[in-house]
């Protein structure tokens, strides 16, 4: 493969990351052609010594997609990581894909009920002040003195759990990304054989 | 060779050139395929990823003989990072020569 092929066949294989990342990435190949060139070796030569561009392209996507996903925080990122990582063969997600949907389907459902706690707090608290006056057909059945408290405390823990459930994901989502960058680095160093 | 090895020691081998002078890409990776059996386009994704992990910086200069090449210098992150690797390949170096040697047993 000549230089023009080996820059097109790199440039096509990244061709989704941000422009920005691509043109950086394709300089430095170029800059190693030219410097290449410059001390007389030939375009054949070189592009064998620096080794299949696919394997140069798995490396970088991966590394790139993992990198987006840890520095701004979005389900998106995250599956495009993921995609890029299956990509390079890592068949062991498919083995924690499982326990890990039904983490996110624990963490919505601790959600849910976060939300409704911090809601019947908020409907006790408006029934008991403005039931008697709105005359809706709604009240509870206690006296003001313990509706109001009770209706104030349910919403302090329900916004306390929203918080909890918040943080829980936080954490989630990092293990996740570390997860994926280890075993990217397994990934690669086997590549690189 | 072992490849986790080898990669660890493609790091090493870096850092420690970038520690003596600053190099553009070309030159590090034509002094180490010297010495190593190494993909040479391999090196680009480390630099890169040493960069962004704040171990060194780039800065072009122009070259004698055509357009301005990019090169990289060490931060002083990198340089604890290269004196921390050092360290750790003379004394993991000279255990396994004990040991092939039979001193230790």
């Amino acid at each position: 493969m000549n230089k023009k092929g080996y820059i097109l066949k790199l440039s096509e294989l990244i061709h989704d990351l941000p422009k920005e990342e691509k043109e950086d990435i394709l300089f430095d190949y170029e800059e190693h052609f030219r410097i290449g060139l410059e001390k007389g070796r030939k375009e054949e030569e070189i592009a064998i010594s620096l080794g299949n561009p696919k394997t140069i392209a798995r490396q970088i996507r991966a590394e790139s997609m993992i990198k987006e996903a840890e520095k701004t925080t979005s389900a998106n990122n995250i599956i495009r990581a993921i995609f890029a990582a299956v990509g390079l063969g890592f068949f062991n997600l498919i083995i924690v894909l499982g326990p890990a949907i039904g983490l996110v389907g624990l963490l919505i459902g601790l959600f849910a009920a976060a939300l409704s706690i911090t809601v019947s707090g908020g409907a006790i608290l408006f029934v008991s002040i403005f039931g008697p006056v709105l005359e809706w057909g709604m009240y509870i059945p206690l006296a003001p003195i313990v509706s109001i408290p009770l209706g104030i405390g349910l919403i302090a823990i329900g916004l306390l759990f929203i918080i909890g459930v918040f943080y829980l994901s936080k954490i989630f989502y990092g293990l996740s990304v570390s997860y994926l960058k280890m075993n990217l680095q397994i990934i690669t160093n086997r590549r690189n054989k | 060779m072992n490849i986790q090895f080898k990669k660890g020691v493609l790091e090493l081998c870096v850092l420690s050139m970038l520690g003596r002078r600053n190099c553009y890409g070309y030159q590090l990776v034509n002094e180490i395929s010297k010495n190593i059996l190494i993909s040479e386009g391999t090196i680009y994704p480390l630099l890169r990823r040493l960069k962004s992990e704040g171990f060194v910086t780039t800065y072009l200069e122009e070259s004698t003989e055509g357009p301005p090449r990019k090169y990289y210098k060490l931060t002083s992150l990198g340089l604890k990072k290269e004196e921390a690797l050092k360290s750790e390949w003379f004394s993991f170096a000279e255990n396994v020569n004990n040991f092939l040697k039979g001193s230790n047993m």
